[in-house]
């Protein structure tokens, strides 16, 4: 069981919770943890395991937002079915933008993601007709599982623990599958992997589809918990960029990073959105100038994240094989 | 088993391989040497499926495989090893050479096994939960060898895998290519070091500007005059004379 302590803990502590806290806005906090972390695993399925790092990830989280949101409103259709449609769409969407920048790598990939995000924000904030435009789209409260629809934020906790789980297993099985391994041969050398038998490319497609399905799923579900789409700020790039910190600083391509990550980042954002709110207003935007520090630190001292660099402290101390 | 038929490739207005034809057959050590820039490498990536041959035909067991992909022509039987070497640096000596078995097998359980065995043959025992980036050179170009083997090749081309080796490694890696011949294995090898060429090689074929000057046996090449002349340079044949 030690290769799993660490999910064990986290995710174990998070099902606990709720039996002791019941106060709405910890809770809140807890479910934007998971449900941020759940994403950037997500997103850690291309960019960590497959070594193609997007800044456009907010392009198939949209997708799912928009399904979800736009079944229910438009065809009375449940939520469940929005996030299939969803799933559907964005893994279309991962193989053609997979396929189209196949050949590009580093920053370059990453100008191509962002690009396709800001093409999605455009459509979906201009066609009026369908999306509502840029006004954005409310997503009805309806009451019951098939219409996800939970007053209770002690449900919220559990299905997005669930998601964390099942984005958590995913990961897990890229580290240990036969196709796992052969993704690692192509994330770093493709040349060699090719040599070596590997159908490189079509790992590489397949892995941002995957990344793109699972990151829509989750996409739909955050639309339901908040109820409002707003295009603006579902294809933004910050939100692209907060999907892939969250696995950077808590350590790409390993599957408790992006949960880390999201520990730290989500709990900052919230703890200094919560004390500078009501007086200085003006302050709020200081959480971008301290996760900008906290990058660089990250970056310049620990650059295999937080999860690599306490496993390393761990193993030295002898407590555990593996983070 | 291996047959190029006038296969030609150019890079703009420079033919890099012009016209060159020669068989590999099954089980032999086929050498090729040249001076730096003749074409011996770029000959390897068409064969390998790297590049795609602007004209002629590389034939392995009779099929056309000029326009399949590299790791297609892996699945057909024929690996190659990298003159730079590319290991998989983040990654255990281990799970790079399991990450070849892979290809064969389609339990990680089985590749581990084939991995733990090709490592031994290779003699990277010590070293197998090493990450390869921490591996000197000597030692990563046995690990491209044992990863490479683990593929279960039936021809295997190695780019130059005793350059930069010491008098040690290099008895070594002779000693291993003999032994996966003696297995059956059909081997192409691009050298510079020639006493290794001359002892492990059954025919030589020799590359010049991108073209065939020569093809035969070690002691005839040795011997021909357009070799000596282009390659070995006169020293070499009193030397061995």
């Amino acid at each position: 069981m030690r290769p799993h302590a660490l999910a064990l803990a986290i995710f174990g502590i998070s099902a606990l919770t709720p039996l002791v806290i019941r106060d709405g806005f910890f809770l809140d906090s807890l479910i934007l943890i998971l449900m941020w972390g759940a994403i950037s695993g997500a997103w850690n399925v291309a960019g960590g395991y497959a070594g193609q790092a997007s800044l456009g990830h907010s392009a198939f989280f949209g997708i799912g937002a928009y399904s979800a949101a736009l079944m229910a409103t438009r065809w009375n259709a449940s939520p469940w079915l929005g996030m299939l449609v969803g799933a559907v769409v964005a893994t279309g969407a991962g193989l053609i933008i997979g396929y189209l920048s196949n050949r590009l790598k580093g920053p370059y990939f990453a100008l191509a993601t962002i690009a396709f995000s800001q093409v999605l924000l455009i459509v979906a904030s201009r066609w009026r007709g369908f999306t509502a435009g840029s006004e954005g789209v409310p997503v009805p409260f309806r009451p019951g599982f098939w219409t996800l629809g939970f007053a209770s934020k002690v449900t919220w906790v559990y299905l997005v623990l669930c998601l964390a789980l099942a984005v958590y297993l995913v990961q897990v099985y890229l580290e240990r599958s036969r196709i796992g391994y052969r993704l690692a041969g192509v994330r770093e050398d493709e040349d060699a992997a090719e040599a070596l038998g590997i159908p490189s490319r079509r790992l590489k497609v397949m892995a941002v589809a995957a990344s793109a399905a699972l990151t829509s799923v989750c996409g739909a579900l955050w639309a339901q918990y908040v109820g409002f789409v707003d295009p603006f700020y579902v294809f933004s790039v910050d939100l692209s960029i907060r999907f892939a910190l969250n696995a950077i600083i808590g350590g790409i391509g390993t599957a408790m990073g992006p949960f880390v990550g999201s520990i730290l980042i989500t709990s900052l954002e919230t703890f200094l959105r919560a004390s500078f709110s009501d007086v200085r207003g003006g302050l709020i935007g200081i959480y971008l100038i301290i996760y900008g520090c906290l990058l660089i630190v990250v970056v310049r001292f620990i650059p295999q994240g937080l999860v690599g660099w306490f496993g390393q402290r761990f193993r030295a101390m002898g407590l555990y094989a593996r983070a | 088993m291996l047959e190029l038929d006038a296969v030609t490739k150019r890079f703009g207005g420079l033919t890099a391989v012009g016209k060159v034809s020669f068989r590999a057959t099954e089980g032999e050590i086929l050498g090729i040497i040249g001076p730096n820039g003749a074409g011996k490498t770029t000959l390897f990536n068409v064969i390998s499926g790297f590049y795609a041959p602007d004209e002629g035909r590389v034939l392995l067991d009779g099929r056309d495989v000029s326009k399949l992909p590299a790791h297609q022509i892996c699945a057909l039987g024929l690996c190659r090893t990298f003159q730079l070497v590319k290991p998989f640096g983040n990654l255990s000596v281990e799970d790079n050479v399991m990450i070849g078995a892979l290809t064969r097998l389609p339990s990680v359980a089985a590749a581990r096994e084939e991995a733990r065995r090709m490592v031994a043959l290779c003699r990277l025992e010590a070293l197998a939960g090493a990450p390869a980036r921490s591996l000197p050179i000597g030692l990563r170009k046995r690990l491209e060898v044992a990863r490479a083997l683990a593929t279960k090749p039936r021809l295997l081309l190695l780019d130059e895998v005793m350059a930069g080796l010491n008098a040690t490694e290099l008895g070594e890696m002779v000693a291993l290519i003999q032994r996966l011949h003696a297995e059956g294995l059909g081997l192409i090898i691009i050298e510079h070091i020639m006493a290794a060429m001359m002892r492990l090689a059954h025919r030589i074929v020799v590359l010049h500007h991108g073209e065939k000057i020569a093809e035969g046996p070690p002691e005839s090449i040795a011997r021909d005059p357009r070799v000596v002349d282009a390659y070995l340079g006169e020293e070499f044949v009193l030397a061995d004379a």
